[in-house]
């Protein structure tokens, strides 16, 4: 049986109003964005000791589900599993929209976003020995494969098959470059891993994984579409391996770094101030629920629990995210043997502000509303059943972001 | 070519922060409030730290004046994706702040904590000086300007120069045929602010590579050690012990 696709027909009151709050989101963040940058001084939460704040987190968040929903496409296009077909396209779509997020993120998270054309000047103006400027390399090339993918995929043109196997391994490419960003920074003790990049590849295709299933459920069952239960079902136990490798490199990762004697910076990540966000989130959220509903023999075996699973799975990885930055950062230096007396020896602090917080919110809902125009204009969506009426994203990932 | 650095003595120095306001006055770096300091969101060109060991009766304190390492082997220019972090020749890591996009990256990969994010645009006073010459950039014949900034750059990483500015202008004196000296060789020898605020004497500025200068002759003399060596960074603001 050929598989068609169709777009949502958008008629719906429920889909109108869900546009309608995503704009005014959406817009609402883009002030802030311009207050916040023409203000005589910046209402943030970064500084000093934790430099990277609220908005590397999404992005690198961001980042990571992109490349995970890639590889979620690849099942069909590179492996051609023709049981994961009916959300082949939406995960490409996903994995576009959400490297674009990404990369706002960055641009308005940079001191003077008006440079951000110079992250661009690849040889000349950059420093290639940068992991900034090689990802730049990474981010372009990757958007650019991922536009060409999705028209391919949308118009079943034959390169597909071509360019799905490049625009995957570039993925995974990418997210070796982010993990990157951070391994190779050898004065904060929480990043600096060789395994920091794999560990990155490896929760983004869990997590990545994870969103395109709560996503593609919602908006099959908004759009009133058949819910393929079975082929949820077989990608719930793909999540569970994927989880279980994850646990696997991160335990590794930090049992190593607790072994030696230079272990302050994993005792600061584990027994700190900021333990909440690592054993919390991270451990119990990451991996520990989503294992344990994966792996009972019942919960496991239906729908419910399989989505129930990965929506924990999604917000737990941003959990991962968030305790690479904040204990990664807000660890004090140790700049003299003994205790360094005031600031310059306390930990970090990072105060969460709305300024911020409106801003990431405003990404994320600028996302969800390409998302569900895209998803009115371009066939996306499997398009077997006749019925085609509303359509709603009820699950955005706003509460992971607004979350921290 | 010289290679600049700084030896401070910990034995003469007594605390007194005289080196950071120097600093401040010196490079205009804007003042913070108490509470712009409990964020962390001021700038600090140069610090005093204090570490202290043990208990009441048997405590050591100790201060240890931080001003850039200015490594030989710096992460923060590795990691700029601009190339707005360099070294120049002489050995001291510069900040191009028109170049800078501020992503903060240096910040970071930085052992020591001493750059700064400047996220204030500064009032018209003190910062906006109508007494010196219009700012020419960093770029090609008129690298570095007038000193300090008559605007200074919102949005950008800041941190310490060792003065490069005294020492341009002593370089293009020298070449001119004046009598002029850098470090702390003379009396008179042209060096960073810090080390010619300090009471005690305890700072000394000049070339690493001359065997004569009076760094390289302290550095001989006592037991020179520099912060966290095992980041493999070579500092070369270099310290002798108490």
């Amino acid at each position: 049986m050929e598989l068609t696709f169709a777009s949502a027909t958008g008629s719906t009151r429920k889909y109108k109003i869900a546009v309608a709050v995503l704009a005014v989101l959406s817009v609402i963040g883009v002030l802030v964005f311009c207050l916040s940058y023409t203000l005589e001084c910046c209402p943030w939460g970064v500084n000093n000791s934790v430099a990277w704040g609220q908005l590397i987190t999404v992005m690198i968040y961001f980042i990571g589900l992109s490349a995970g929903s890639l590889v979620v496409s690849s099942l069909t296009y590179v492996f051609g599993r023709e049981e994961y077909k009916p959300i082949g396209r939406m995960a490409v779509f996903m994995g576009l929209l959400l490297m674009a997020g990404a990369m706002f993120c960055v641009m308005v998270d940079l001191g003077r976003p008006e440079g951000f054309w110079r992250l661009f000047g690849f040889f000349y103006s950059n420093n290639m020995k940068s992991l900034f400027a090689i990802n730049g390399l990474f981010y372009g090339g990757y958007l650019l494969l991922l536009i060409l993918y999705l028209g391919a995929a949308l118009a079943n043109s034959k390169w597909t098959k071509v360019l799905a196997p490049a625009a995957v391994l570039w993925a995974i490419l990418v997210h070796t470059g982010t993990g990157s960003i951070f391994g190779f920074v050898a004065a904060r003790g929480v990043f600096y891993s060789s395994m920091k990049p794999i560990e990155f590849v490896s929760a983004a295709v869990a997590s990545g994984l994870a969103l395109v299933m709560v996503m593609s459920y919602f908006t099959l069952k908004f759009s009133r579409r058949e819910v393929p239960t079975n082929m949820f079902v077989s990608l719930g136990s793909l999540l569970k391996l994927l989880i279980v490798v994850l646990v696997l490199l991160v335990a590794v990762d930090k049992l190593t770094h607790y072994y030696p004697p230079h272990r302050e910076s994993l005792l600061f990540l584990t027994t700190g101030a900021w333990a909440w966000i690592f054993w919390g989130m991270q451990f119990t959220l990451g991996y520990v629920v989503p294992l344990f509903i994966l792996f009972h023999p019942r919960w496991g075996k239906t729908l419910k629990g399989v989505l129930i699973a990965a929506a924990i799975n999604v917000i737990g990885i941003f959990g991962e995210r968030a305790a690479l930055i904040f204990p990664g950062l807000g660890e004090p230096l140790h700049l003299y043997p003994g205790t360094v007396e005031g600031i310059w020896g306390d930990r970090g602090t990072y105060p969460v502000t709305a300024a911020e917080t409106l801003i990431t919110v405003g990404i994320v809902a600028l996302i969800s509303l390409i998302y569900l125009i895209g998803i009115r204009y371009l066939r996306v969506l499997p398009g077997e059943s006749a019925v085609e009426e509303v359509q709603e994203l009820a699950e955005e990932p706003e509460p992971a972001a607004a979350a921290e | 070519m010289a290679r600049y650095g700084m030896v401070i003595d910990l034995d003469k120095c007594v605390g007194c922060q005289a080196c950071s306001l120097a600093c401040k006055s010196e490079n205009n770096v804007p003042f913070g409030s108490p509470g712009e300091q409990k964020r962390r969101v001021d700038i600090y060109w140069h610090k005093v730290i204090a570490a202290s060991e043990g208990k009441y009766p048997t405590q050591s304190m100790e201060m240890i004046p931080m001003p850039c390492m200015h490594c030989d082997h710096p992460p923060c220019v590795n990691v700029c994706p601009v190339k707005a972090t360099y070294k120049r020749e002489d050995g001291i890591v510069m900040q191009n702040t028109r170049r800078c996009i501020g992503c903060r990256y240096c910040i970071i990969a930085c052992p020591y904590g001493v750059r700064n994010f400047n996220d204030k645009a500064q009032e018209e006073t003190p910062y906006q000086r109508a007494d010196l010459p219009e700012d020419m950039g960093l770029d090609g014949d008129k690298f570095y300007g007038p000193w300090p900034f008559p605007h200074r750059t919102r949005g950008v990483v800041e941190k310490c120069t060792y003065c490069f500015h005294r020492i341009s202008a002593a370089e293009k004196q020298i070449e001119e045929g004046e009598d002029v000296v850098i470090g702390s060789d003379r009396p008179d020898g042209v060096v960073p602010a810090c080390v010619e605020a300090c009471p005690t004497g305890a700072r000394f500025f000049g070339d690493l590579d001359n065997p004569d200068s009076v760094v390289s002759q302290l550095m001989a003399t006592r037991d020179p050690f520099v912060l966290k060596e095992a980041q493999g960074t070579n500092p070369k603001t270099i310290y002798l012990p108490r």
